[in-house]
């Protein structure tokens, strides 16, 4: 509803306190006179007569809200689609490109998530203040600078697309790595509104490999997520998770997904993107019942392809992860080392592979020091608590 | 339509070098060419309002009016490493149409251009 209120009056504030006031009526209202018989048209009706109260109460009457006046004083009720498409280009918006980084992500979800400021303040461990002053900078950018309401042209769209799943994928990153934090729960709720605001987007895009990728991708880590942190607290690799207690239904779904995908690209659709490859690893590690019957040629072929891609060092430190399985830890310590030291020395993940691989090649000394680096470094308390505990059981 | 300023910046020794800043007399008079061409083009889809280089910032006068008597001092507003070298005033309808002019007018003139919104609202 802020949505389509947003696109008609040109203005996120009137957009926002007009459906909260319109909600504000019902829930006065509706005890009383009883439920009206289409309680969407009613809010979305009284929530644009509020919008243009208000625009006549302040006189903002600039020309395109003086003709949204105009056009859309007493306007029926849209069908459902229309409101859809206004909720794609408000995300399109809250994404542009012009916006800061961490606006975007808190600008989605506020005003697509419908999430309110003091919760995205605590999922993104800042203060209220700070993340309420992020928010309102970025709503008067968009106003100021006449950043528009629009599904972007066809030309764009890729791109456009690809900078709102990186927003996306953000979120549910942020929801997801600290899934080991149980002091916040707010961050959790956030991989369930990244998979929402992912599934809207499919919804208006479905024919986009990298949208049905980035989902895909979601719901095979989200099927996950209660294996993925002990009852004590730590943070459980792929390796020992207790599969029996992943979820079934979100796995299904995404591997549908992948297979969706990997028909289109066999039928000569575009090459498949990171989204769509990280899903496909995704895939192959959650469709063996015994971590030991996973198909490691397939997962290091498939970072390879990552690679073409992204040749990024975080990327490389994934397939030496894989290429360890296949073919041993020695291989990947010397790729590793080879490669990546110097790029990766601040990166926790870089030191807590190389622990393992160094545990697992009998070197406890170096193991022991990787670890101390690696735990230094952590910031999850779910990966610190496994981290340590498989330093502690190093041997002299 | 919204107005935009489009401008580009460098630091003002660049008025002092042989070719302005750019690496060769080659490279200027390319770079030249392919403003005026983008200039051109701005100003048959309609968004061109105006264009111009600006003279170095040792060039500039400050005039204080506030007081009883003009005050008038040499030199830019504000010591900086970079000032504006010339800019663009566009009317276009709205940011995307400016950030893709805005694309355009750097690759022509090989420098940054910022895009900053004039504070006068749409004409509708």
């Amino acid at each position: 509803m802020v949505a389509s209120l947003a696109k008609r009056f040109g203005d996120l504030d009137i957009a926002e306190d007009a459906a909260a006031e319109a909600f504000t009526v019902a829930v006065e209202r509706w005890p009383l006179d009883g439920i009206p018989p289409n309680p969407g048209a009613w809010l979305t009706t009284t929530a644009n007569r509020k919008a243009i109260d208000r625009i006549r109460r302040e006189s903002k009457r600039d020309d395109k809200q003086k003709e949204a006046v105009a056009m859309h004083d007493d306007t029926p009720h849209e069908p459902l689609g229309a409101i859809e498409d206004d909720r794609l280009r408000l995300l399109f918006t809250c994404c542009h490109p012009a916006l800061a980084p961490e606006a975007r992500v808190a600008l989605t979800l506020r005003m697509v998530g419908g999430l309110t400021v003091p919760e995205i303040a605590k999922a993104f461990l800042v203060q209220e203040t700070t993340m309420g002053q992020r928010i309102t900078r970025a709503k008067n950018k968009i106003k100021a600078a006449h950043i528009p309401y629009r599904v972007p042209e066809a030309a764009d769209l890729p791109e456009r697309v690809s900078g709102v799943l990186a927003v996306l994928f953000l979120v549910f990153n942020e929801g997801y790595l600290s899934s080991g934090d149980h002091e916040n729960s707010v961050r959790g709720d956030l991989t369930a509104e990244a998979i929402r605001l992912t599934r809207l987007v499919r919804a208006l895009l479905p024919d986009d490999g990298e949208v049905a990728g980035l989902l895909a991708l979601m719901l095979l880590i989200e099927a996950r997520r209660t294996a993925r942190v002990s009852a004590t607290g730590e943070l459980v690799r792929l390796d020992e998770q207790d599969r029996g207690s992943w979820d079934l239904a979100l796995i299904a779904e995404g591997h549908a997904l992948v297979r969706e995908r990997l028909a289109a690209v066999a039928n000569g659709g575009s090459r498949p993107g990171r989204y769509q490859i990280l899903a496909a690893i995704n895939a192959v590690h959650t469709s063996v019942r015994d971590a030991r019957d996973t198909d490691w040629s397939q997962i290091v072929a498939l970072y390879d392809q990552m690679l073409r891609v992204d040749a990024s060092p975080i990327v490389r430190l994934n397939r030496a992860i894989a290429v360890a399985e296949l073919d041993g830890p020695e291989v990947a310590l010397a790729e590793i080392d080879r490669h990546l030291g110097s790029s990766l020395d601040d990166y926790h993940a870089f030191h807590a592979t190389r622990a393992d691989l160094l545990r697992r090649l009998g070197r406890s000394g170096e193991s022991r020091a990787a670890y101390d680096r690696a735990i230094e470094l952590a910031e999850n308390a779910a990966e610190v608590a496994l981290l340590t505990r498989r330093r502690d059981q190093l041997g002299r | 339509m919204a107005k935009y300023l489009m401008s580009v910046w460098g630091p003002d020794s660049d008025y002092e070098k042989e070719h302005y800043g750019y690496a060769s007399q080659e490279e200027m008079m390319a770079s030249f060419e392919a403003t005026g061409k983008f200039n051109e083009k701005l100003q048959q889809e309609g968004y061109f309002v105006f264009a111009d280089g600006l003279d170095a910032a040792k060039t500039a006068t400050v005039v204080d009016g506030q007081g009883d008597k003009p005050i008038i001092t040499d030199g830019p507003y504000a010591e900086a490493k970079e000032y504006m070298a010339g800019f663009w005033i566009i009317d276009v309808p709205d940011l995307d149409v400016a950030l893709k002019l805005a694309a355009e007018a750097s690759a022509a003139c090989l420098g940054k251009v910022e895009v900053r919104p004039m504070q006068t609202g749409p004409e509708a």
